[in-house]
């Protein structure tokens, strides 16, 4: 086999979306078949062409593949969603009250008062943050082999949910809080992320016993 | 099958779960073929239409010819 120039391979974010949504057993042949329709199309329309089709493709894909997850794996998908659900909600309570007793049990406000200052705030949102990615792990893996169908509803359940309370603050002239949006999205997209670093470390898993076997 | 259509076919997943659903049911049955470099070393899945999806296939072909005749939508049959 000759390697390509990198110009003539598709998108690499894009094959690594496919192939994150793919059930394994799957990926293969998707992945092979976008790949080989890729090669004809580029040297047949042209590279730019072909890219553009792939991003296409693998969007559709993606979609797709998150439908077929809940009607090929109900259950399991289903759980790993409202299991990330649980996860949030017990977690939820727990940033701030942790985060205070760390500070006090170093004493930090006596000692350290600008690190203070920078805990008591952003240190918190970062807290939100880890929780969030913490819950898309958890419905990830409880989904099993739908990790990311899984995590990408929670995240657009998420997301919504922002949506609805930013237009709640912007009818009740609540303006100044929606610079708070920003860290409600990146926690949306932690959840995506969780879900990610799940799947790939299963997959890296999954390859490394299939090299073993053979 | 894009060629018997008449249109491109290139939307995989769908396909795939269509054929999953037949194979699950034993109208057809898939096996791996070799890896190739066009495919980035990866294997095609092939598919092959069993003697139960065979017919399954005239079944559904003969219910349909057959409502199409009722509904006088077949020249000759109206």
């Amino acid at each position: 086999m000759t390697s390509q120039p990198f110009s003539d391979q598709p998108p690499r974010l894009a094959v690594w979306l496919v192939n994150l949504f793919t059930i394994p057993d799957d990926a293969e042949a998707i992945v092979g078949d976008l790949l080989e329709e890729f090669s004809h199309l580029a040297s047949t329309s042209g590279v730019v062409f072909a890219r553009r089709w792939y991003w296409r493709q693998a969007l559709k894909t993606i979609v797709h593949l998150i439908y077929s997850a809940y009607r090929a794996a109900p259950w399991a998908t289903s759980a790993g969603v409202a299991a990330g659900f649980l996860t949030r909600r017990l977690l939820w309570k727990l940033v701030e009250p942790t985060i205070f007793t760390v500070l006090d049990r170093y004493q930090i406000p006596e000692h350290h008062f600008s690190l203070y200052v920078f805990f008591a705030s952003t240190g918190i949102d970062i807290g939100y943050l880890l929780v969030f990615l913490f819950v898309g792990c958890i419905a990830a893996f409880v989904a099993k082999e739908r990790e990311m169908a899984a995590a990408t509803t929670l995240s657009v359940i998420f997301t919504a949910m922002t949506g609805v309370a930013a237009v709640s603050w912007v009818a009740t002239g609540h303006y100044w809080i929606l610079w708070r949006l920003t860290w409600n999205f990146a926690d949306s997209f932690a959840i995506l992320i969780g879900g990610a670093i799940v799947r790939t470390h299963r997959s890296a898993t999954r390859l490394s016993g299939s090299r073993l076997n053979t | 099958m894009g060629s018997r259509c008449g249109k491109r076919l290139n939307y995989a997943p769908a396909v795939y779960a269509t054929l999953d659903r037949l194979e699950t049911k034993g109208y057809v049955k898939s096996y791996r073929g070799e890896p190739t470099p066009e495919r980035g070393g990866r294997s095609k899945r092939f598919f092959r239409v069993t003697a139960k999806g065979v017919a399954a296939v005239n079944r559904t072909r003969r219910a349909l010819q057959s409502m199409a005749e009722g509904l006088g939508l077949i020249e000759g049959y109206s």
